[in-house]
């Protein structure tokens, strides 16, 4: 699928989309997957494997057929081949890695882009697992609006938590610590970062590209009861986006009791900031990692139920990030 | 926003009406305020928010519900919410708000105990 606006669409790869820490499907759940979709296919016959793929994306939910994955934090935006731009460096860079390591063999430019909301262990875990990082050839350029974005990242592989040191990587690796709400062009792409409220703080970013098409991440980002007033300047960050990755962890009771001041937001405050900023397409992220592929999938239906019921402009497409979704702009 | 207030034996019920969203929350808060102050200058231990006026609500108006709740607690003033319509009966179980609060099906009426 292209844009109208150029043969060539910018991509948002998502590798990554838990939050606070990885899980994995266990044996127990890919069989009742596996049952419930043979027992619902039972009346079924299939000639080819592209029939029964047909029909696990025609008759299935998609929390039946697939799994949303358990990563954390890793999302790609992909412009083609003259640079990787990358937020996060959660578990999810891993797959990430394997899979640049084999476009640069194709021939894509081995230089490495990354903006980091923050330092906190599930969204910079994957750089130890980072295939690139001991490329020679590779390029690695980590922006970050926090200035000790070094330090815990060399933190991170003292060897009381990790057996290689930084020190090791045989890439060109540099530090690039980026102010918020300044604009920088970096390898074609224009980057504004914004504060957000998180415990140490995190950082917001919007990416632009040579067509005008704009996706934002903005995770780990609590709105406070109490600071309702902020928000505008979140609407003005969001305004008109193509697409909005959002922090939607708890249910907005949970950040309005247990879980307030944890940092993390809710699919209906997501929501009514995306309504307000007239943005195309939401993408609901870092997911709870103690929820299961169905309840993420009620959450995603609840949220598209809300968007409805609230709407009071162009319709916002409610999107539920996985592990390997693709997002064409 | 139009609000009424109503004293029955056991709380004061705050009926607000039309959409509480972007335009209109702060004031809702104001009003809310308000009768978190008139229940407690009447001695009643609880303020019911009756909903059945209200079309619809985005999240920050759920949102200045529970800084009406916490105001509520500090003055041992409980706030329960009633008669929800069918849009607001989902957008309270959306939000998981229904676990926050005691939803009752009906608002108190006026010299009836609640």
């Amino acid at each position: 699928m292209t844009d109208e606006r150029s043969e060539d669409p910018t991509v948002v790869r998502f590798w990554g989309t838990r939050g606070t820490l990885p899980v994995a499907a266990t044996a127990r759940q890919i069989k009742r997957k596996i049952a419930n979709a043979l027992f619902t296919a039972r009346d079924y016959s299939f000639a080819s494997y592209f029939e029964a793929s047909r029909f696990i994306d025609d008759q299935l939910t998609f929390a039946a057929g697939a799994t949303y994955g358990g990563a954390t934090s890793c999302v790609e935006i992909d412009c083609g081949d003259d640079a990787f731009f990358i937020c996060d460096m959660g578990s999810g860079l891993l797959e990430l890695g394997v899979d640049a390591s084999s476009r640069c063999v194709d021939g894509h430019r081995k230089k490495y882009n990354f903006f980091l909301s923050h330092m906190h262990w599930d969204h910079i875990m994957g750089f130890p697992s980072f295939l690139p990082a001991n490329d020679p050839d590779a390029e690695i350029v980590i922006h970050a609006c926090h200035p000790d974005a070094e330090t815990a990242l060399r933190r991170q592989q003292e060897d009381i938590s990790y057996p290689v040191s930084f020190a090791y990587w045989a890439a060109n690796i540099r530090f690039v610590t980026l102010v918020p709400y300044q604009e920088v062009e970096v390898d074609g792409l224009r980057v504004t970062a914004m504060t957000q409220d998180h415990p140490y703080g995190s950082f917001g970013y919007r990416f632009t590209d040579g067509a005008g098409r704009s996706v934002v991440y903005s995770t780990d980002s609590e709105h406070k009861i109490g600071e309702m007033d902020r928000e505008a300047a979140f609407i003005g960050f969001f305004e008109g986006a193509d697409l909005v990755i959002c922090d939607t962890m708890y249910s907005l009771a949970e950040t309005s009791s247990t879980k307030e001041d944890w940092g993390h937001s809710s699919n209906v405050v997501a929501i009514d900031l995306c309504h307000q900023a007239r943005a195309k397409r939401l993408a609901l992220f870092h997911h709870d990692p103690f929820h299961d592929d169905e309840d993420i999938e009620r959450m995603h239906e609840d949220s598209i139920r809300y968007e409805e019921l609230t709407r009071d402009g162009p319709p916002l497409e409610v999107l539920c990030a996985y592990d390997g979704l693709e997002v064409p702009l | 926003m139009d609000v009424s207030y109503v004293l029955t034996d056991e709380a004061l019920v705050v009926a607000p009406v039309g959409r509480i969203d972007e335009a209109s929350w702060e004031e809702f808060g104001s009003k809310l305020t308000s009768g978190l102050e008139q229940a407690s200058a009447q001695s009643r231990g609880t303020l019911v928010i009756d909903l059945s006026g209200v079309d619809y609500m985005s999240s920050r108006g759920l949102r200045v519900l529970t800084v009406a709740r916490q105001r509520g607690s500090a003055a041992g003033v409980a706030i329960r919410l009633a008669a929800p319509n069918d849009v607001m009966r989902e957008i309270l179980a959306i939000s998981r708000y229904d676990r926050l609060f005691d939803v009752d099906d009906e608002a108190p009426h006026e010299g009836s105990a609640s």
